[in-house]
Order: C-alpha cells, then structure tokens, then sequence
C-alpha cells in the first residue's frame, strides 16, 4: 500500500512520517508516537477515552484517519504538563478526587480545556454537557464537574494576575 | 405529564466473601530514614485502596503518609491479599496493614522505651517523633530506626487477617456469614414523562454507614459513583439475547449514564465505628450502589401510582404499564 | 497529640499523578518490542461438541507463529474461583463465545486472517436459554453435574404460621435484567518469559487467584508464575474472574516469545461475565401495625455457561434477601443454574441490588396495605443493636442503618421540597 507522508504538530512538535494511510490518529499516537495517554475504549467514538485536542476541538482519535491531521496541531494529554509541572486542570482533578480508575481522565482533561477556552466561566450544565461524550464508570461525574469548577476559577485568577 | 415522585430504600452488605475464609496479608518495612515500604497483595482498580492502606501504615508507623510506599498486586513480592471484591480490601487488606504495622511499631517502641527509660505502655510515635504519654520526647523515629539498625535489628513487619465468620448450615442457613456490616438509605426524586415514558432523576440523598471514612473524599466519590451506575442500572443498562447472543455489544447500543444523566447527590457519611475494623473502618465499595435502583423503583411507583416489577424501566415499560391501566380502569 | 493525623484525612490519591499526567501505564499501553499479537477464536454457536478442528491453512498465512486449541493445554483445562468448569479452550462450546483456538502472529491483520482460516467442525447440541427450561429433570446437561449449581436456604421459624396469623399478606415476582460492568478499560495483557519464570501483567482485580488458576492451567508450579497487576481501568467484579491470563501464558510459554493480547469493546461484551439476571419470588407478612411477621422468597439466578461467582452471588443473595430488617420468620431458596447464555459473574453487590429491589418494593406495597409510610414502616422494621439476622446472627456493634435512614430523611426534607406531602 501506497505510504502517506504525515506532517503533523503533537504537542507542538513537529513530526513527520511515512504511515499507511488506513490508520487512525489513535494508532499513530499510541503505537507509532508512544503517547499512551490517549485510550481507546470503544473504538466507535462513543466512550470518549480518545479524546485529543485537533486544533482547537475536542475529537475522538479513534474516528479520525490520520490523514486527516495532517498539516494540523494535536495536544494530548502528555502536552500539558510543563516541565513535569501539573497544569492547572490537573491540579484541580487530583484536589477534588476526580480520579478513580484513570482511564477516562486524560480525555476529561482535555474535554475540560476546550471547554474553558470556548467557554471560560461555565454553568455546571455546560460542564455536563461538554464531557457527555466522555464516559465515565467510577465517579458519577460530581468530582469532575468539581474540577472543572475549580480550574475555571484558577485560571480566571491566573489570568487576573497576568493581566494587572 | 410530568409526574414527580420519591422514593425510599435502605441496604445492608456484609463485608468480605460470605462464609467463608478470606484472607489478606501484609509485609511492612520500616527503613533507616524513617519511610516505609509496604507489600501487599491488594490489587487497586481505581477504588483508591493503596492510598487508604498507606494512610493506615502512615498512621500506625507515626509517620505522614508522603514517606510511604505501597507495592502492590505483584505475586513474586507482596503476599496474597485475596480479590479486590466483596467490599472487602478497607476492612481485610486494612487490618493486614495495620497488624504489620503495628508489628513494626513494637520494635521500635521496645528500643525507644529502653532509650529514654519510660515503660513502653507510655511510649507512640507520632508526626515522626517519639511521644511520651502526650509530649514529645523530641527524639525522632528515624534516631530510633538507626539504634535498631545499630543492635542488628531490622524493621521488619507482618501481618494477616481474617475476618470472623462461621459455615452456615446447610439445611437452615444458620451462622455468622460476615464479621461485620456496612449499611445505608437513599432517597431519590425523580420525575417520569407520562407521554414518552423517559424518567429524569432529579437528585438523590445517599446516607452511608461505613464505620470510620479513612479517606471522607474517597468514600464520596464511591457512593457519587455507585449512584450513577445504579441509575444506569434502574433506568438505562440491559444486555439484550437473541437466541443466546448478545445484540448490544458496544457502548453505542449498550447505554451507560453520561454526565447528563446523574443529578446532585447529596452524600452523607455515617461512622458507626467498628470495633475489629482497622481503626473502625468498614466498607463502602459495593453499598454504594446496592440500594439505587430500589429507591428509584420505588419514586416511581410513587409518581405514577403503578407497581414495575420488571428492571431496567425503559420508557416502553412505563408507556405499557400506563396504557394498561388506563384500559383497566375504563373496563 | 491529635488522635488521628492520617485517619479520616481526605489525602490525594497516591496513583494520582501519574494518572492526570497520561504516564500511568494500563496493559495495553505496555510495549514489548517482537510482542506476538493474539486473538482468539470464538464460537458463534452455543452449544456443541468440537469434532474436529483444522488449522492447516490458517498456518500457512505469512506471520502466523502459532495456533493453540484444547490439546495443547499443558496442565489441566479448567479454572474457576469456585468451581474449575471452564475450560481456557474448549472441545465443548457451552455459549456464544466460547474460546475455541488462539492464534498468535507478527501482526493484528496476520492473526484476524488466520482466525478466519481455521476450520472447526462441531456435533450441534440443543441449546437451552431459557432458565425454568434448564431447571427440568429432562433437560439436557449443560456440565456433568446437572444444571443447577447449587441451591442456598435460610430458614428461621414457621412461615405458614405466620402467613396465617398476619393482617397482610403480600406476593410480588420480580426480575431484573443481565448488566455488563462496562468498565472504561477493556481486558488487556503482555506475557513473557525471565528466564524460567512466566510474567503476566494484565489488568485484575485478584492476582493471587490468577496465578493459582493459570498454575493450574499450565501445569506450572505457582513459584514459576508471576502476575502483575497493571494500573487498572475499572473492574465492579468484571475482572475477577480469568480473561486473558490464560492464553497469554499458553502463548508465551509455548512459543517463548514475548506476546500481547487486548480485547476490543466487542470482545469484552461477548467473552466477560455479567450481572446474573434474577426471578425472584416475594411473599410478605405483616400485621396491621406493619411489623414485618415472615418473608418467604424463591430466587433464581441465572448463571449462563460458567459458574464464575454465580454461587457466592446467590448465597449472598439469600443471606440478604430479607433487607436490614428484623424477620421472625423467614423461608428463602436461591437457586444458581446453568443455561446456555453468556456466563453470569461477579458484579457490585453480588445479587444484593436485585434483591433490594425486590425487598424494598415489597415494603412499599405492605406499607400502603396497612396505610403508613415508606418511611415508617421502615423505621418500625430495622435492625437495632442485638437484633438477630435471618441467619441468627446478633448485631451488636456498628448497626448504623437507623442513624442513616433518619439522616438520610432529614436531608431529603430540606432538599426536595414536594417531598412532606410523603411524610403525612
């Protein structure tokens, strides 16, 4: 099969490869880029485990071709710490209690900052609504909203402070 | 019409397997600096149990709970803590821990009592320190560790527990099926849409019984989680056969509840202290969803004046069981 | 000194960083450079008698290393945390995914060509579904043993006494339906050899059974077995039992190469266990005060093809059939039988939530009978300190259930305002 040659920016990297076309973005994430953060928990963009940041949406990485990306920027969750540093959105996951089991929270995480960009003081039913597509089966959801909540505030007063 | 109801129901659950034997068990080491390893079987799939165990080591070593490492869930090097089931690892795994501690604790407590020549009945440790009754004696943990290390004695502790139980009878059941167990009572509103049949729940109160909450925010999160599964439960989730095959094998057909579908949960903690828990702990894992469908079953009997004897209620169940009685009543 | 320091401390979970970094590693994020990529073949049929199977041509594909059916199992072909009745892979399909053969190739597209290749040639035997069908004298066995697993009383005084001396009587059939965990995280797993010890790291919620039932499996002695835990996307009673610990062993014991197996979410829905779905039948005495004289209740669960914990989800079902309520007379059967639907396990609460379903329906409808409450009927009917189980058991310490349900009320009360009316 012919190869297509990839050009993509991963956490604002710059990468180039040579794939089968046929594969998806999680595919390459995970098996060729070695960034496991991003799940695959359904395999048909319902679960949300995928999810990873395509310019500045929020998509599932199992229902996007490669290809697609290419000439793009994708953030995974591996892209927000700065220098071993926690960002704000994780922080605020850890003070609430917003991990259980772990596998859905990179793709909350992610859900979480796409949000804020949009939308940067949500309603608690904007919260639900922006991580309905992100499945989650240990928490019931409270501490997730708690933590969006609570980046919201940090980085509104991060924002605060660089301003004044 | 949207009808509101509410609804009540209480559960009890028996910590760790019923009837029979279970138990768990502990290594601790307690190293020259004053921070501790610990070994132990219990596998954690995302319920929190290696934080809660190494708070209990951290508490019983007198040491904060930063200097504790747990391994665990390997079976060339922990010991066999039995299954992460039966709401059990709090109460079982806990006791191990705090048992293998414990152990360790008593030998430094030995040294430190002949160090400042107090009976050791007087002797703790604590915030890393050696106490004296309630003062500080001002010798550090680690000072002792080091003695220890310097008359040839290692640090090194074990523990297993199992909790008390009897066989039952087999014609009549009778015995002692669990040592201990946890209880609660949810109250649920919900709100049924007599057109479509969908309903909404709109909040739940969970009060939990689970002697001491070693991690409140934990125990929070259990019974905030086990509320969704079981409104999945009452509501959404079936694993539909054709013939003996699954026709729903994927989450776009096999339902579970999004963000949008669990309301506010009002959880409450109940400690009702246990005496042989490890400092009075319990359960939570399994309670926290065993009475969530039975209150919601019942809010919805309340708001429609109907009895569902059949789970999931599915819209088509409820639209049936109106229609039904509307052609009851008109005969 | 404060009394506790640590207890009663929400402290941030210790696995937490790792988790909201992306650096924890799940088993399927685990890579083994050379690692075999498994898959197995799964019978679409329910019930059969394997007569022949035919891998030649599934051998030939170009990357397929090896393919494994029941005659390559080296030890005994059997597990079980209860009773050893499935096999890792079977010459006798008992449901609809069943593990038939399991190939092992360089690639995923190597082995799903190879699966498609294998030829099985099956004897059909009459499948039976349906649960009241399984539970006749005349039917078929699904195992030697007959199909009902295992049946579970307790018994406490004279119910039909009682019955006759009530003011309520109250029958009510219940069932529920069969639930899948749906944990985040589908089964996954790497195995290799260190020298002459097999590794296993999969996703469990019980190592230590692993490592006895693959032991046994394998024929290894269990010193020369190690399974590790990998970070662990959920479980609810799903990973308890074995899933691909089985045939990662077998894969990287025969072939000595390290191997690496991960279900897809459809995998993980046909080939793990479920909430046994449950048909329970509920007789409720009461007097005119609504104090609770006797509970009758016949309950069955339907345990599919395996056991799994489908007998400690029925005894436990029993045990606790009355709810947190003092019964003076009780007379409860729970019945675990096999059909040929996929296998019924463990799963949060071991038959407990069908229960309560059943129990706190029945309080309802007694507590309308005799014009009280939900509330107080319960009130009038829990356990205290020194109350007797149904087992007789005498709860004397921690009996927490009165001071959850008046706190759970008090809560109710100033949260859901259209709730007073219900107090009345």
């Amino acid at each position: 099969m012919a190869q297509f040659h990839l050009e993509m920016k991963v956490n604002g990297k710059p990468i180039a490869l040579d794939i089968d076309p046929g594969l998806r973005l999680l595919d390459v994430l995970r098996d060729i880029l070695h960034l496991t953060g991003t799940k695959e928990g359904c395999g048909e963009g319902e679960c949300g485990a995928c999810s990873v940041i395509l310019d500045d949406e929020l998509v599932d990485s199992c229902l996007i071709l490669a290809p697609q990306a290419h000439g793009r920027g994708v953030i995974t969750i591996e892209g927000l710490a700065l220098n071993g540093e926690l960002d704000p959105y994780q922080q605020a996951f850890l003070e609430v209690g917003a991990v259980q089991c772990g596998y859905c929270t990179p793709g909350m995480i992610l859900a979480a900052r796409v949000l804020l960009n949009h939308n940067p003081k949500p309603s608690k039913q904007d919260i639900a609504k922006a991580i309905s597509g992100n499945l989650c089966r240990c928490t019931g959801y409270a501490k997730i909203v708690q933590g969006i909540e609570i980046a919201a505030s940090l980085k509104e007063t991060k924002a605060g402070v660089s301003r004044a | 019409m949207k009808k509101r109801g509410y609804g009540i129901a209480n559960m009890w659950y028996g910590i760790g397997n019923t009837a029979n034997p279970n138990p768990s068990g502990a290594f601790v080491d307690f190293l020259d600096d004053g921070t501790a390893i610990v070994l132990t079987g219990c596998a954690d799939i995302g319920q929190g149990s290696s934080t809660v165990l190494a708070q209990i080591a951290a508490e019983t070593l007198g040491i904060c709970v930063e200097d504790v490492v747990i391994v665990s869930a390997d079976t060339e090097v922990t010991p066999d803590a039995g299954a992460s089931s039966a709401s059990r690892q709090t109460y079982v795994s806990g006791n191990a821990v705090r048992l293998a501690a414990e152990n360790v604790r008593n030998q430094v407590i030995a040294i430190a009592a002949e160090l400042l020549n107090i009976p050791t009945e007087t002797v703790s440790l604590s915030q890393g320190e050696i106490w004296n009754s309630d003062k500080s004696s001002g010798m550090s943990i680690k000072e002792i560790i080091n003695k220890c290390r310097s008359k040839g004695i290692l640090t090194l502790g074990h523990g297993s527990y199992n909790p008390v139980t009897t066989e039952l009878d087999p014609e009549t059941g009778q015995g002692i099926p669990y040592a201990t167990y946890a209880f609660a009572t949810q109250v649920s509103e919900i709100e049924v849409d007599t057109e479509t049949g969908i309903v909404e729940v709109k909040q739940i109160v969970a009060a939990h019984d689970v002697g001491t909450a070693i991690n409140p925010q934990n125990v929070e999160g259990q019974i905030e989680g086990g509320c969704a599964m079981g409104i999945g439960y009452a509501l959404l989730e079936e694993v539909i056969l054709k013939d003996g095959e699954i026709q729903n094998p994927g989450m776009s057909t096999y339902l579970i509840p999004t963000a949008l579908d669990v309301p506010e949960i009002h959880t409450i903690i109940i400690e009702e202290s246990e005496i042989s828990g490890p400092y009075g702990a319990k359960g939570v894992g399994e309670p926290a969803l065993v009475p969530t469908a039975a209150a919601i079953a019942n809010a919805v009997a309340d708001a429609l004046g109907i009895r569902m004897y059949e789970l999931p209620l599915t819209p088509e169940k409820i639209i049936a069981a109106i229609k039904n009685r509307k052609e009851v009543e008109a005969i | 000194m404060p009394e506790y320091n640590i207890i009663g401390k929400s402290v941030q979970r210790i696995d937490g960083p790792r988790k909201v970094s992306g650096e924890a590693q799940y088993a399927a994020d685990l890579d083994i450079p050379g690692a075999l990529c498994l898959k197995v073949l799964r019978s679409k049929v329910a019930h059969a008698l394997l007569q022949g199977i035919d891998t030649r041509e599934a051998l030939k594909v170009p990357g397929v290393v090896g393919i494994f059916t029941h005659v390559d199992i080296p030890g005994i072909n059997s597990y079980g945390i209860i009773v050893k009745d499935q096999p890792a892979l079977t010459n006798r399909v008992r449901f609809k995914g069943d593990a038939i053969a399991l190939v092992a190739a360089e690639d995923e597209a190597s082995a799903n060509k190879a699966l498609r290749l294998i030829k099985v040639s099956l004897q059909d035997l009459s499948p039976i579904y349906d649960i009241r069908e399984a539970m006749r004298e005349d039917a078929p066995a699904i195992h030697e043993t007959g199909n009902i697993l295992s049946v579970y009383k307790v018994k406490k005084g004279d119910v039909e006494s009682a019955f006759k001396q009530a003011d309520v009587v109250i029958p009510g059939s219940y069932t529920t339906q069969r639930v899948e965990h749906c944990y985040i995280e589908t089964e996954a797993g790497v195995a290799y050899m260190d020298n002459d010890m097999l590794v296993i790291k999969a996703g469990t919620q019980n190592p230590h059974y692993d490592r006895r039932d693959v032991a046994r499996v394998l024929g290894l002695a269990m010193n020369k077995l190690r399974i590790i835990q990998t970070t662990t996307g959920g479980g609810f009673g799903g990973k308890l039992d074995i899933s691909v610990q089985c045939f990662l062993g077998l894969a990287a014991l025969k072939l000595g190469r390290p191997v690496k197996i991960a279900y897809d979410r459809q995998e993980s829905f046909v080939a793990t266990g479920k909430r046994h779905p449950f048909f329970i039948d509920y007789i409720t005495a009461a007097n005119r005060e609504g104090k609770l004289l006797a509970v009758k209740v016949r309950i069955v669960g339907d345990t599919g093809a395996y056991a799994s914990y489908g007998p400690a989800t029925l005894l436990r079902a029993a045990v606790h059939a009355t709810g947190p309520y003092e019964v003076p007379n009780v007379d409860i059967e729970a019945f675990c039988v096999y059909t040929n639907n996929p296998f019924s396990g463990a799963m949060r609460g071991f038959g407990t939530p069908q229960m309560a379903f059943a129990c706190e329906s029945q309080l309802d409808l007694v507590a309308q009978a005799v014009n009280i409450s939900p509330l107080e009927i319960r009130r009038r009917n829990i356990f205290q300190k020194g109350s007797l189980t149904a087992t007789q058991q005498k709860l004397d310490v921690s009996v927490g259930i009165g001071k959850t349900l008046e706190a759970a009320w008090e809560k109710a009360l100033q949260v859901m305002p259209g709730l007073g009316d219900e107090n009345k």
